[in-house]
């Protein structure tokens, strides 16, 4: 069992959250935040580094939006250490994507304070905007209503992995009454350290917290399970996957939305796939015609082969579809039978070599 | 499907199976004419872009041939490319692509008959399988 | 990247009638036309020849082509010749492809018109890459002029001694307390029956006094590093606990040491002392101690060699000092172990006292050896009637399938030996004589006269059962001529086994360290049999002597001298090309993973920490494209393996 504190929060959940921060920040152990909070000019809750205390008053971290994986923004503030200690708050897929994204060498988390929340997961844009203009304290009723909750994204309504692994302090919600209180659980020892430097008393988690995490588990587990063979039924031939992407207009949105696709630029964006117009040419001679742009099941399938192993099952590459493809449902999928097979998940470990990096020795004669 | 004359792409690397294809030759040693060769200087090159593009545009088969594990001409190049290729393999299953499409075997450089045999063997293979169903229904 | 625009020259070659009539070659030129970007295509009978490589040069030059393909044979047999073609015309080498044709469709296919179908395929994809090949270019490093020779068997002292001669700073490594390998152990060698230590003694003297060479005994090569021209060597000298700079080789450690062990050298059939020399010209001839078997170091008393040695030599706390060689190229000598005939029980080998190998033959009959060369039996008589067996080991598919190649002569060496030494019978049980050899056949013929019993036929068995009384005590060898079909059993005193030779032990170490692959034997690999039979893949790493499969005295030094003559002449060049077809790093693409690092085999890569990409460094890169696979962003690529030119290539074929 980690260590645990009660914070009351006297039906202000944000109000907590955000005072739990500032402390952060006033008693000098992070140099800044990293935090999702509205803009001046919409709700719609952004990542933003704070630096001063009083500011930091704003923060919504619990809002359930979030515009994109956070990961990467995490990463302009983290790609090498400037000496200043960081405190991140993040949600579990971001700190998932983060720790893969260490593992390529695009941040360092050595001067970090990682603080996840274990997640009930985001609203589309839309959805959240329409909700949150409608009803100012949305965060908050959000946490206290459970008919709220069914309106999270279709990747949050099948994620097992809402607890965050890797964290130094856990921001934890399950089993805790949001207008009651909210608890924060020690991961590490810096975590723990942080804690009782903010003279937090620790106690232990409330009992029904188990028994609710494991519901949720067994009810998302449930969801996952049917959704993953719905998309099955969609995708498991070639024809089926051109339908599923047949409305795909080559934007890129989904790769550039997509935390773990960390390339500096898409090779599909480079020379090797700016066809000549001979080759276009070429290839129309074939059937007699050919859909521009090309290479469209070339792109999705490649971006599979590249980071199904690392996919943190965050559905923003659904979310910013312009043509409304569950581009997240097939990835996830796929990247459960990748995953299952190098014996390899995202996130678990930043120790865990990325699997194409490792090769056994001793590998046999026979081929495959 | 005995009429069905399957194009497969062979990735060699040059040390050892594109050198066991030459000895085939010099041996003068037939087989099925279905094999098209892409040299390659070592299976540790072989890009997962190489297999999804060649089972894309049609491909009834793709047979990847290296040296044996401990003979590759860069050290390891081969033991790199088995994961590669397995991840390549899961992934096109998961689109209904037969896995056993995508054969991964090592012929070291004085295996002529070995290059001989897998590629007979892979031929029939291919053939009682059928086409690719990409070549059908695939708008590139 | 960067291209001209193409004008491609197509050229399918009949090759005489290899290629030609099972590829229908004016139909492939025909199909050449229609495809993009050629401008002309041609056929020839030799393409290789003078006239077909001049009809691309002028074609080139009349038709500005910047692209030619040639359908032919292997790029494994004439790729450089066309490049060179090329290069002749004024275009980069690089702008050639080889569409293989002939090994790999006209040889192999049975039916014409499908031969012609997928002569057309590989044509079209030659074009497709073709297009996006890119005028590459190498760059040129200064080498080191010095030659590390492993192994100081006849192969390493010779190779050493060329190219010392030649002016290079060469350094032998020989893992024994001595050099001189094998033939250090001879008597007489085939066919002139020369004296193997009066030709052998001189040459390990004048290596241990050339000004040129550095020896290396009891001395092992930890680590390889580097590449052609600028390899990095590490040697660790294993501590002999002799000091050789004190050391005046007086022996006299040798005599007063009290413990005895079995005599490698001799083949276990007499002792040597613990501190030793292997034999009596050793070179050097600093002794070392057996660690293992030393009372002071096992016991932690004793120390007579100490006391003994005037010169203060002894030292017990040597340690072992690994050292560095910068080194040009290498020389892999390191020869061959004979065949354990224990396995095959049926000659009982191990069990009976008096079969023995070739090799322990070789000592007894060695003036210096266990007998002082006499030829006697363990009960100190000399034998009346000896058994030779050829072949065992080799040609036996349950253990080598290849042929010894020495075997068959030294076996008649010491029929000849033994009739010569005490006028015993001699019985010769071989399979097939191979002879092939200047003057080995006449030696054939002169063991024949010399009244040598020749049986063809393999040995069934070898048993100390006697078929008569009268041979009680002696051994009967069983075998079946095949050439009378008769069964014959031959009393005999001693039988000797011609063992046959395998690669020696470590080789697979010493291959995995330079690189050089090993054939299904377990010999070292020429880069290719006929044309560079001491070259290995390794560019700067060379082949001498049993090494790279069984091979006479005369056989070995010939390659020895060739494998020296293609270092001095690498190394008199003074500088080598680096490859072209290397990786490349774009820097606007590298996310600074170092994915890169981490798969390169050998270390060519290395992280520009203030741009934060990931460098290629091209001396060492030898373009394997593990990195260009690995990398996620695609900004590693192989040149001329690029992804666009392979993908192209594949869909010309399928599309
Ligand atoms: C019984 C017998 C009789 C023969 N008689 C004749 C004859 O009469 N005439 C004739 O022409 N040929 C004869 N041969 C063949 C002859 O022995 C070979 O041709 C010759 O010895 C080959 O020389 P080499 O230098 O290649 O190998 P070797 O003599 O085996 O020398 C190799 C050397 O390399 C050293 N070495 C091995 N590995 C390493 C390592 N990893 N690091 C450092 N050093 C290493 C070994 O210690 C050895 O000193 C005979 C062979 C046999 C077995
Ligand atoms: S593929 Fe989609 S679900 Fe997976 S990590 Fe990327 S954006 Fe998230
Ligand atoms: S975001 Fe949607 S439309 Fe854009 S590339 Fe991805 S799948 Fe295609
Ligand atoms: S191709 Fe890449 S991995 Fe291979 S040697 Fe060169 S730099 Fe290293
Ligand atoms: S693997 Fe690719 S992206 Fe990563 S450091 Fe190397 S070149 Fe750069
Ligand atoms: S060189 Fe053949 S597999 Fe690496």
């Amino acid at each position: 069992m980690h260590p645990f504190v009660i914070i009351k929060t006297d039906g202000h959940l944000s109000n907590a959250v955000a005072g739990f921060l500032k402390k952060l920040l006033t008693e000098q152990i992070a140099d800044a935040v990293l935090a999702a909070a509205p803009t001046p000019y919409s709700l719609l809750p952004m990542p933003t580094l704070f630096t001063a205390p009083d500011l930091i008053e704003k923060a919504d971290p619990l809002a359930p939006a979030a515009p994109f994986n956070s990961a990467r923004q995490a990463i302009s503030v983290l790609k090498h250490d400037t000496g200043k200690r960081i405190a991140l708050v993040l949600r579990p897929c971001e700190i998932r994507a983060l720790i893969e994204l260490a593992k390529l060498k695009q941040c360092s988390l050595d001067n970090t304070l990682l603080i996840g929340i274990e997640c009930l997961g985001r609203m589309e844009n839309s959805v959240y905007l329409e909700s949150a203009s409608q009803n100012p304290g949305l965060t908050q009723a959000f946490y206290e209503d459970p008919d709220l909750q069914k309106h999270i994204c279709s990747s949050c309504a099948i994620c097992t992995r809402f607890q965050p692994v890797h964290a130094d302090i856990s921001l934890c919600l399950v089993g805790m009454p949001a207008n009651e209180c909210i608890g924060l659980s020690a991961e590490t020892e810096a975590g723990l350290s942080v804690l009782k430097q903010l003279g937090f008393e620790t106690s232990e988690a409330p009992a029904r917290r188990e028994d609710q995490i494991h519901r949720l588990l067994d009810e998302r587990k449930a969801s996952k399970a049917a959704l993953l063979s719905e998309n099955k039924d969609k995708t498991d031939s070639i024809e089926k996957f051109q339908r599923y992407f047949a409305d795909c207009l080559n934007c890129h949105n989904c790769r550039v939305a997509c935390p773990v696709c960390y390339c500096r630029e898409c090779v599909f964006l480079t020379d090797v796939f700016a066809h000549d117009p001979e080759v276009l040419l070429r290839r129309a001679s074939k059937k007699g015609m050919v859909k521009l742009p090309a290479d469209t099941t070339m792109f999705h399938m490649t971006r599979m082969a590249h980071i199904a192993h690392a996919c943190v099952a965050c559905g923003h590459c659904s979310s910013v579809c312009p043509s409304h493809i569950p581009v997240a449902d097939v990835f996830i999928r796929v990247a459960e039978e990748i995953q299952k097979l190098y014996d390899y998940e995202p996130g678990r470990d930043l120790s865990e070599a990325i699997p194409l990096l490792v090769f056994d020795e001793n590998t046999g004669n026979e081929g495959i | 499907m005995s009429d069905f004359e399957p194009k497969i792409i062979a990735m060699v690397c040059n040390w050892c199976t594109y050198t066991a294809a030459d000895l085939a030759g010099t041996s003068r040693l037939t087989y099925p004419s279905n094999i098209r060769i892409v040299r390659l200087m070592c299976t540790g090159m072989i890009d997962a872009k190489y297999i999804l593009k060649a089972f894309l545009d049609g491909a009834d088969g793709v047979f990847i041939g290296g040296c044996h594990p401990g003979d590759c001409h860069y050290i390891n190049g081969n033991l790199k490319a088995v994961k590669r290729i397995t991840g390549v393999g899961k992934l096109l299953e998961q689109f209904g692509f037969d896995p056993a499409r995508l054969k991964l075997q090592w012929i070291g450089a004085s295996e002529g008959p070995e290059f001989q045999r897998h590629m007979t063997e892979f031929v029939a293979a291919i053939q009682a399988m059928g086409p690719n169903p990409a070549r059908d229904c695939m708008i590139l | 990247m960067k291209y001209e625009k193409p004008s491609i020259g197509v050229y399918v070659c009949h090759c005489g009638m290899n290629i030609s009539p099972k590829v229908d070659v004016e139909n492939v030129v025909a199909f050449a036309e229609t495809l993009d970007h050629v401008t002309v295509a041609r056929d020839y009978k030799f393409m290789c020849s003078s006239p077909g490589q001049e009809f691309i040069i002028k074609d080139i030059r009349e038709k500005g082509l910047n692209r030619i393909i040639v359908a032919s044979c292997s790029p494994r047999m004439h790729e450089q010749t066309f490049r060179k073609a090329c290069e002749q015309a004024g275009i980069n080498p690089h702008y050639f492809q080889m569409a293989n044709i002939r090994e790999q469709i006209s040889w192999v296919t049975k039916d014409s018109a499908e031969a012609t179908a997928k002569a057309r395929d590989q044509v079209a994809a030659a074009v497709a890459r073709a297009v996006y090949h890119a005028p590459l270019t190498s760059r040129e490093i200064k080498v080191k002029k010095s030659v590390v020779v492993i192994g100081g068997g006849i192969a390493g002292i010779q190779a050493a001694l060329t190219a010392a001669e030649a002016g290079y700073e060469v350094h032998i490594v020989e893992r024994e307390p001595s050099i001189g390998g094998h033939m250090a152990k001879f008597d007489k060698t085939f066919p002139t029956l020369d004296c193997a230590a009066c030709i052998m003694t001189p040459k390990m003297v004048e290596v241990a006094q050339h000004k040129n060479i550095t020896l290396h005994t009891y001395s092992e090569v930890d680590s390889v590093e580097g590449f052609v021209g600028n390899f990095k060597v590490c040697i660790r000298h294993n501590p002999r606990y002799v000091d050789a700079s004190k050391c005046t080789g007086c022996g006299i450690c040798t005599t007063k040491c009290p413990s005895k062990v079995l005599s490698e050298f001799d083949q276990r059939l007499t002792h040597r002392k613990t501190v030793y020399s292997p034999f009596p010209q050793a070179i050097p001839n600093t002794p070392v101690i057996d660690r293992d078997h030393c009372i002071y170091f096992t016991k932690g008393k004793c120390r007579a060699c100490k006391k003994f040695c005037e010169a203060g030599a002894i030292d017990f706390n040597q340690q072992e000092e690994v050292i560095e060689i910068a080194a040009g190229s290498i020389i892999v000598a390191t020869g061959f172990k004979a065949f354990d005939p224990t396995p095959l029980s049926q000659y009982g080998y191990g069990r009976y006292p008096e079969v023995y190998t070739s090799l322990e033959f070789e000592r007894l009959n060695n003036a210096t050896g266990p007998t002082a060369g006499k030829l006697l039996m363990k009960n100190g008589k000399p034998p009346e009637k000896v058994a030779i067996i050829h072949c065992v080991g080799s040609r036996d598919s349950r253990y080598h399938p290849y042929c010894s190649r020495v075997c068959c002569m030294y076996s008649m060496k010491f029929a000849h030996l033994v009739r010569e030494k005490t006028g015993a019978e001699v019985w010769e049980f071989y399979i097939d004589i191979r002879s092939p050899g200047k003057l080995y056949e006449e030696f054939y013929n002169r063991i024949q006269e010399e009244g040598v019993h020749m049986i063809r036929g393999r040995v069934a068995e070898v048993t100390d059962i006697p078929e008569t009384k009268k041979d009680e005590g002696r051994l009967t060898v069983v075998a079946e001529n095949t050439l009378t079909r008769r069964v014959l059993r031959v009393p005999v005193d001693m039988v000797l086994l011609g063992v046959g030779l395998e690669p020696a032990d470590g080789s697979d170490a010493v291959g995995r360290m330079l690189g050089v692959q090993r054939d299904a034997d377990g010999w070292f690999n020429e880069l290719h049999a006929k044309l560079a039979p001491v070259k290995t893949a390794m560019n700067g790493i060379f082949l001498a002597g049993c090494c790279q499969g069984p091979k006479d005295i005369p056989d070995t030094v010939a390659q020895a001298s060739a494998a020296a003559g293609e270092a001095v002449s690498l190394l008199a060049k003074g500088t080598v090309r680096t490859l072209a077809e290397i990786s490349y790093i774009d820097p606007d693409l590298c996310s600074g993973c170092k994915t890169c690092i981490e798969v390169c085999p050998y270390t060519a890569i290395s992280f520009d920490e203030s741009r934060r990409v990931a460098v290629v460094n091209e001396a060492l890169c030898k373009g394997c494209g593990s990195c260009a696979a690995a990398c996620p962003s695609s900004a590693a690529g192989i040149r001329h393996f690029t992804d666009r030119q392979i993908m192209e290539e594949m869909e010309a074929i399928l599309l």
